[in-house]
């Protein structure tokens, strides 16, 4: 007994290191923002105030508008990514020369900092000299659109701007995953569908989209995760408000704004609470094929 | 008799051959159609870096833009580097995010895989319990741990020191994870024979496991890399001391001071991300088959 345990002690030695710090950097913060949620500053004492905090945010409008602000650029990001990489992937796929060149081009932006990326993309979408709108008045158009200046819910406002700057950054990212998934289709399903004479539009329909739900699944929930827990590029462009008129504003943005300005850590714990229970409901849906994805991996590894 | 049954069989394989020509050109259409679709897609993907770096060596950029998008300086000139340098210390913080990625990424490997071990080939009491209460970090975005996160450095004296930007990061779930699911593979014959041999568990995990986690190992180093580069949002809470500034936060916070002098901030940009593109061009094919691995991004 006594040399069993002896034994399972070096195993704990080993674990122990990332358990002290799980503890510390995982345990215990995620504790303490449930438990900061439910107090309040009061003459530097923590009082109890139970819900209030959340019904504090429920009437909030900018709270609120931070909420949708950060669904509506996440599904619009996830409208547009999923299709468009999934088609360029396809593509790539069948390319026969210099697919390996494209793929790390398309890359590109995913390596680079969203730091030097949402500066270069300010100058970019500069309404007067910027890459977009000098092009644009190349080809005639008028009156040029002021994109990060448009705070409204139009085709070429701020919103609009930094989505096409997220499609930018991520279109390699997505591309590289359906890439993946669709080398994983197995090629006797494409064999068996040539002889039964199924055209290539068939074929792409009836064997490559259903052989890729797993890959979609796992992009829909990553990609909502990342967009609910949106902040550097939006912070690099419109600050911590997420200028202009708050058009920018994300949850995570709302949260720094109101802990680190306003000095409520008690309110932002409670806005995280609230982005933690909706990036929790995507995680356990994911958390399936996510474990299915990573045994796979190995196998192929 | 004999030579029309040749001549009959003879048809099909010639119709199959033009068939097979025709369809050649259909590949051969497809092929270009595909290329320009993605070449046009490759351009637009670069061409916010060269104009980037075209308006980087402008002088006239800080002061007037042209209307039209140049793609080449029309007045070229090193004046925006020089004084992008003399306004920021960039040699420092380029010294600040080597050494704080450097760091966090060793401890990052380390830690993962010898607690990744730990739980593909130890026995002990608790191990599924301690694995899944481990798994439970892949639920937990950093963005909701961290207001708690702030005020424990605040507390440990530890805002503003090297420190603060690596102990959160020398382990993580997923790292553990990857290398639990990694290590799972190796056969237990060669760890049993290393034991036989007297080895013990340490030396078996330093002498026998890790050589043979080469490919898992590497696709972590790109991730904790990347991640702990690029990083803005734990920066921007516990550093204040400018000479503890990275690089993608030292360009960061001086955007918001250089932003009306276009030349310089793109310069200043350049320069920070002009080093890593250069070793992405390198090392490009291990960043992308470790991305494919781990199913994650930087």
């Amino acid at each position: 007994m006594l040399r069993k345990l002896r034994k399972s002690l070096i195993w704990y030695a080993f674990v122990a290191p990332t358990f002290i710090l799980y503890g510390l950097f995982v345990a215990y913060p995620t504790f303490e923002t449930f438990r900061l949620s439910f107090y309040q500053e009061v003459a530097t004492q923590q009082q109890f105030v139970g819900a209030l905090h959340y019904i504090r945010l429920l009437g909030n409008q900018v709270f609120l508008a931070a909420l949708l602000n950060t669904a509506f650029l996440g599904i619009v990001f996830l409208m547009i990514i999923i299709p468009l990489s999934l088609v360029m992937a396809s593509l790539l796929n069948n390319l026969r020369v210099w697919s390996n060149l494209f793929k790390a081009i398309y890359f590109l932006p995913q390596i680079t900092s969203t730091v030097a990326v949402a500066l270069v993309f300010s100058y970019v979408f500069q309404p007067n000299w910027g890459l977009v709108n000098g092009l644009l008045r190349q080809l005639g158009v008028d009156p040029l659109p002021l994109w990060l200046a448009e705070p409204r819910y139009v085709l070429t406002g701020s919103r609009a701007a930094v989505t096409i700057l997220a499609i930018w950054v991520a279109l390699g990212y997505y591309m590289l995953i359906f890439q993946a998934g669709l080398q994983a289709v197995p090629a006797e399903l494409y064999d068996a569908a040539v002889v039964d004479g199924a055209g290539p539009l068939q074929t792409w329909w009836l064997i490559t989209l259903p052989n890729l739900r797993p890959t979609f699944i796992f992009l829909f929930i990553t990609g909502t995760i990342d967009a609910m827990s949106r902040f550097s590029d939006l912070w690099m462009l419109g600050g911590p408000a997420g200028t202009p008129a708050r058009s920018l504003q994300t949850i995570v943005l709302y949260m720094y704004q109101t802990a680190f300005e306003s000095n409520d850590f008690n309110l932002a714990s409670a806005s995280g609470v609230i982005l933690f229970v909706i990036v929790l409901i995507f995680t356990l849906f994911n958390f399936r094929s996510f474990l299915q994805r990573e045994f796979s991996g190995q196998s192929g590894a | 008799m004999a030579s029309s049954e040749n001549i009959s069989r003879a048809r099909p394989v010639w119709t199959l051959r033009g068939w097979l020509s025709s369809h050649r050109n259909f590949q051969r259409v497809q092929q270009v159609i595909i290329f320009i679709i993605m070449a046009v897609g490759a351009v637009a993907m670069i061409a916010p870096f060269e104009w980037m770096l075209a308006t980087s060596f402008s002088r006239s950029a800080n002061v007037a833009m042209p209307r039209i998008p140049t793609f080449w300086p029309a007045d070229p000139s090193t004046f925006n580097y020089k004084v992008a340098i003399t306004n920021l210390p960039l040699v420092r913080y380029y010294l600040n995010s080597l050494f704080v990625t450097v760091a966090a990424t060793l401890g990052y490997l380390f830690f993962s895989s010898l607690t990744g071990y730990a739980f593909a080939k130890g026995r002990f009491v608790g191990k599924s319990v301690l694995f899944i209460i481990l798994l439970t970090t892949l639920m937990i975005p950093f963005e909701i741990r961290m207001i708690p996160m702030y005020l424990l450095m605040r507390q440990l004296h530890l805002s503003d020191s090297y420190a603060a930007l690596i102990l959160p990061f020398i382990s993580g779930g997923f790292g553990t994870f990857l290398m639990r699911q990694y290590i799972s593979a190796i056969p237990d014959e060669l760890i049993d024979a290393a034991r036989v041999d007297g080895a013990n568990e340490f030396t078996i995990y330093t002498r026998v496991v890790l050589p043979l986690c080469g490919p898992a190992l590497a696709a972590l180093t790109v991730l904790s890399a990347l991640w702990r580069w690029n990083d803005v949002l734990w920066p921007l809470l516990v550093i204040s001391d400018r000479h503890l500034y990275t690089v993608t936060f030292g360009l960061a916070m001086a955007s918001r001071s250089q932003g009306i002098f276009t030349g310089v901030a793109l310069a200043t940009s350049t320069i920070a991300i002009l080093p890593i593109m250069i070793l992405y061009l390198f090392l490009q094919r291990y960043i992308i088959r470790g991305i494919m691995l781990t199913g994650l991004k930087g």
